[in-house]
């Protein structure tokens, strides 16, 4: 009930300021962006190919604004997440082992949510953040690079094992490899930091905090379901945190403007623990 | 009680509509979207860093004493993709902005809008109280 009238307000105010909202940095749209017969981007149109025949997920991606009440999911399809609640489409609550029921309701605040720590996001957080995050594919790995705290994700595609658990050491992102399903990029991805970690931010799933453990493997699945669409259904598969895995969906949208990621080094001015009262204040 | 003096308390409800552009740090943590502020005053200093923009302006209170006030922005990526850049605001320009006063008490707060007094113009839509979201 809130969104459509908080984005009417914000609406109201981009349009007072139309003398500054010009005010941006140089355009630079990429070759091969199908067109509609207005000269617009064609978000709809099919989406592209790599040379060797994949759906090529490539591009930069911005976080859906859609909204789904809990619950009002259509059929056949996971509901939606988001970056604040990793289970914020389901009807009922997610199904936590009673320790991790507790230790979300401790973690309420967001007083060691690793985002605002300027430390890795959890992947209910990097999906999901508003600022974008660029895919990059490549023949033997895809990159994804976040803008937001500068995070690298590399999944391997070259046709390499899923490591046991322990080997490699813990990865705040977990050890990801994919292989193609038809036209989906599915992801298995283990070996995080879990809660075990020992950093207070280490195991966050969401900005509420629900956790992770190093048990967790998750599966991703992505499919860019025309140029301007890219769903990301992803499946948290963690026992020791939660009775039964359970499925969610991330959706992008593609930046067709021409507009690029931009640096952002998040130490460069951190006051959150300065605010919360962990560092002492100017 | 001379800084209470210049807070000018609004609606919780009028805060509440106002969306992010950019919320990045968990906002419960630092603020509290029970006491609204809405101040006046002479920027002297915007410092244009990540994660966060902020903004310092000198309030005078009714006895004409100045207390500096430093208030949260959203990020300068968000900012910039809304249309503005660092060079928006300049020391001295006068401005008022409502936004949520920080927990620990101090002289800071989370901006939700800006208003430039001259013009009127609205600008820097801060972080979301009700994040995270």
């Amino acid at each position: 009930m809130k969104r459509p009238c908080t984005a009417l307000v914000l609406a109201a105010i981009v349009a007072a300021c139309p003398a500054v909202t010009s005010a941006q940095w140089e355009l630079r749209p990429r070759p091969g962006v199908p067109k509609g017969a207005d000269g617009k981007p064609n978000l709809t149109a099919p989406a592209p190919r790599t040379a060797d025949g994949k759906a090529d997920l490539s591009g930069i991606w911005m976080r859906t604004t859609r909204i789904e009440k809990p619950g009002s999911t259509p059929a056949g399809q996971p509901p939606l997440a988001t970056m604040g609640n990793i289970g914020a489409g389901f009807k009922d609550e997610l199904p936590y082992q009673p320790w991790a029921a507790e230790l979300v309701k401790k973690r309420t605040g967001g007083y060691d949510n690793p985002d605002a720590l300027c430390l890795p996001q959890g992947p209910g957080q990097f999906h999901n953040d508003p600022q974008p995050r660029e895919i990059v594919q490549l023949p033997q790995k895809t990159l994804i690079v976040h803008e937001s705290n500068y995070m690298l994700r590399t999944i391997y595609t070259d046709g390499r094992r899923l490591p046991k658990l322990g080997e490699p050491q813990p990865y705040w992102h977990g050890y990801s490899v994919g292989r193609w399903e038809g036209d989906t990029l599915v992801v298995e991805t283990n070996n995080f930091r879990g809660v075990q970690g020992g950093n207070p931010g280490d195991g966050w799933l969401d900005s509420r905090g629900s956790p992770f453990t190093d048990a967790l493997q998750m599966t991703e699945r992505f499919r860019r379901v025309n140029f301007g669409n890219l769903h990301i259904d992803v499946t948290i598969n963690d026992p020791k945190a939660y009775s039964r895995p359970f499925t969610v969906r991330m959706e992008q949208v593609i930046v067709a403007d021409g507009s690029e990621m931009i640096e952002f080094v998040c130490h460069e001015n951190q006051m959150f623990l300065k605010m919360t009262g962990r560092e002492a204040l100017k | 009680m001379k800084i209470r003096a210049v807070l000018l308390v609004v609606g919780v409800g009028l805060l509440l509509t106002v969306r992010p552009v950019v919320a990045h740090h968990a906002f419960a943590a630092e603020f509290d979207a029970e006491k609204p502020v809405k101040l006046t005053g002479s920027v002297t200093k915007l410092d244009w860093t990540n994660p966060h923009a902020w903004i310092y302006i000198d309030v005078k209170d009714d006895g004409g004493k100045v207390a500096n006030w430093g208030f949260e922005l959203a990020s300068p990526n968000g900012l910039m993709r809304s249309g503005w850049t660092r060079f928006s605001l300049k020391p001295g320009d006068v401005v008022t902005i409502e936004g949520s006063r920080a927990k620990n008490g101090s002289t800071n707060a989370n901006a939700q809008v800006i208003t430039m007094n001259s013009t009127g113009q609205k600008l820097f839509s801060g972080a979301n109280p009700q994040a995270p979201q």
